[in-house]
């Protein structure tokens, strides 16, 4: 078929494009009902993306895309000029929003005819930007935890907000940073100091508010007594518990409650922000693996697949972003600020407050 | 449970067990008793019959439905023995099916026990690609931290480094995700110092 190159550079052929030839070996009991070459697919190989080859050179993208359409919604879809192409036949790259939507498209459309011509589609994985195979990442990790029922310590990512675990929203994946570490080690309140998304780093589990979140007795105990910690809307976080000792996780299971109660898939992302801002503030000081010695109860593990850095790696993220942050600011600034405590203050609890969007 | 997927399953794995002379179970390897393969049209290797089977256990292993069966099965082993084959497909399909199921705990818990990273970080040298990014996706996945210390240490991560500057956008953006989430800034200095000693190729003074 093609040739295929080992560059794997996004455009240019990549061995995981070659068409393999049908295996003609299979023992009879697995045997399927069409011939299939010999190939593994991992997370890596999958992709939202799509290379489709084999679309006959009629000028028929519109309708190529509207098939594709029927599988999911399409993210963005162009002609590959120079992508190598038998004669007479071009070469398209069409990019799903979900990959589960691609999954299906592709198992679906390669081998197909259309319009006279045999599709062959492939993933296209080397189209990812760095944050997007990131995503991809976590989904998986997200979805197995799922599947599996586990709530795996080391994995801090199982936001799921709405219960919708395909969401490719980066902010559900949890900025639960660096500072997880600090926190697991130093139960004092100053460990409040950053914003919320600390707070899901230790009211850690998964979205699901029926179940227990944490493994330590604490948590259950105080966590009645706590008040509307983190209100519904513009309301500003009290200070943390003048007795100082509450389990700082307590409250933050109260807090993570009402957020996935329902409307705030904003509230990972202006957490995500109000996190990344701290880090900026605040340097590089944490280290996310850490003393896990120390505290056996919360597990942090790797540090997250989380943008420590402003830039999303995407200009839609990027405006959003931005967009965000101004507005925060704007209200922060309206708001009066007696809860207000300057960032250096580490003698008592920081309170951000929070603005829900 | 679907029987019929568990007799599958083991259908499979019989094609690869082999029990010597003595009545013990050899150690899991992919030698087929011809009786168990049909004769097809063409002639086919002994080869290619048990990549195909490999590659179908791990594509198995994707779905997390199977992971029970699958360890009954003690795939996880055979996938772990299948990684010092000289055979590069079995090694990239062992490698691939590692890494569909790494992530489960009870998966992951078994593949440390086993000490499985020291294979797979043994498999960021091969020269098949996709052998190469199964590994580096596996060892993330298999990052915790009590295992750290092993998957991201130093020639880990000088290596990781090499190939974020890699043309292969799939490895770069793995290896940099690798880089930006599971290691510490330390880490990533002394690897960088590292490589600079060895990109100038000034040996240093011996006294």
């Amino acid at each position: 078929k093609m040739a295929a190159g080992s560059s794997g550079a996004p455009g240019a052929p990549c061995r995981h494009h070659a068409q393999l030839g049908a295996c003609e070996s299979r023992a009879k009991y697995r045997e399927g009902w069409r011939p299939r070459a010999v190939k593994v697919y991992t997370i890596n190989l999958e992709s939202r993306y799509l290379l489709i080859q084999g679309v006959p050179a009629l000028g028929v993208m519109k309708e190529l895309v509207e098939q594709f359409a029927l599988y999911g919604a399409i993210e963005e879809y162009h002609a590959l000029d120079e992508y190598p192409a038998e004669q007479f036949t071009e070469v398209y790259l069409i990019k799903f929003k979900k990959l589960q939507c691609a999954r299906v498209a592709k198992k679906k459309m390669d081998e197909r005819s259309f319009f006279g011509s045999l599709l062959h589609v492939c993933y296209a994985p080397e189209f990812e930007t760095v944050q997007e195979t990131r995503e991809k990442l976590q989904d998986r990790r997200k979805y197995i935890a799922k599947a599996t029922n586990q709530r795996d310590c080391f994995m801090l990512k199982k936001v799921e907000g709405p219960k919708k675990s395909a969401s490719k929203n980066p902010e559900q994946d949890c900025p639960w940073s660096t500072s997880g570490s600090h926190i697991a080690s130093n139960w004092d309140p100053s460990c409040f100091t950053s914003s919320p998304g600390v707070s899901h780093n230790m009211a850690y589990p998964s979205g699901n508010q029926d179940e227990s979140l944490l493994t330590s007795p604490h948590y259950d105990n105080n966590c009645a007594e706590v008040p509307g910690y983190f209100g519904q809307n513009t309301s500003l976080t009290p200070s943390v518990h003048p007795g100082g000792h509450t389990p700082p996780a307590c409250l933050m299971q109260q807090r993570m409650v009402p957020a996935y109660n329902g409307i705030d898939r904003f509230m990972p992302r202006t957490t995500h922000l109000q996190e990344r801002k701290r880090k900026r503030e605040e340097g590089n000081k944490f280290s996310l693996i850490g003393t896990s010695e120390d505290n056996t109860e919360v597990v942090i593990g790797p540090q997250l697949p989380e943008i420590p850095k402003v830039d999303m790696d995407d200009e839609s993220l990027n405006t959003s972003a931005t967009l965000i942050r101004n507005k925060l600011k704007e209200v922060a600034d309206s708001v009066s600020t007696s809860v207000e405590k300057p960032e250096s203050s580490s003698a008592k609890p920081l309170v951000k407050q929070r603005r829900r969007i | 449970m679907e029987l019929g997927r568990l007799e599958y399953l083991q259908a499979l794995v019989t094609e690869f067990q082999v029990t010597d002379s003595t009545g013990n179970k050899r150690r899991r390897s992919l030698a087929l008793p011809v009786s168990s393969i049909s004769s097809r049209t063409r002639s086919f290797s002994l080869a290619e019959a048990k990549e195909q089977v490999l590659a179908n256990l791990a594509n198995f292993a994707y779905d997390p439905s199977n992971y029970e069966y699958l360890r009954q099965l003690q795939v996880l082993d055979l996938f772990l023995d299948m990684l010092t084959e000289d055979n590069e497909s079995l090694v990239e399909f062992a490698m691939g099916g590692l890494c569909n199921l790494c992530l489960d705990k009870t998966n992951k818990e078994y593949i440390l026990e086993a000490n499985g990273v020291e294979p797979i970080i043994n498999c960021l040298s091969s020269s098949n690609e996709e052998t190469v990014v199964s590994a580096v996706t596996t060892l993330m996945f298999l990052t915790t931290p009590r295992s750290r210390a092993q998957t991201t240490a130093l020639p880990v991560v000088e290596c990781m480094l090499r190939f974020s500057l890699s043309a292969n956008r799939r490895l770069s953006n793995l290896a940099s995700i690798f880089l930006q989430d599971y290691c510490t800034p330390p880490q990533l200095e002394e690897a960088r110092n590292l490589s600079k000693h060895t990109a100038v190729g000034i040996p240093l003074p011996k006294d």
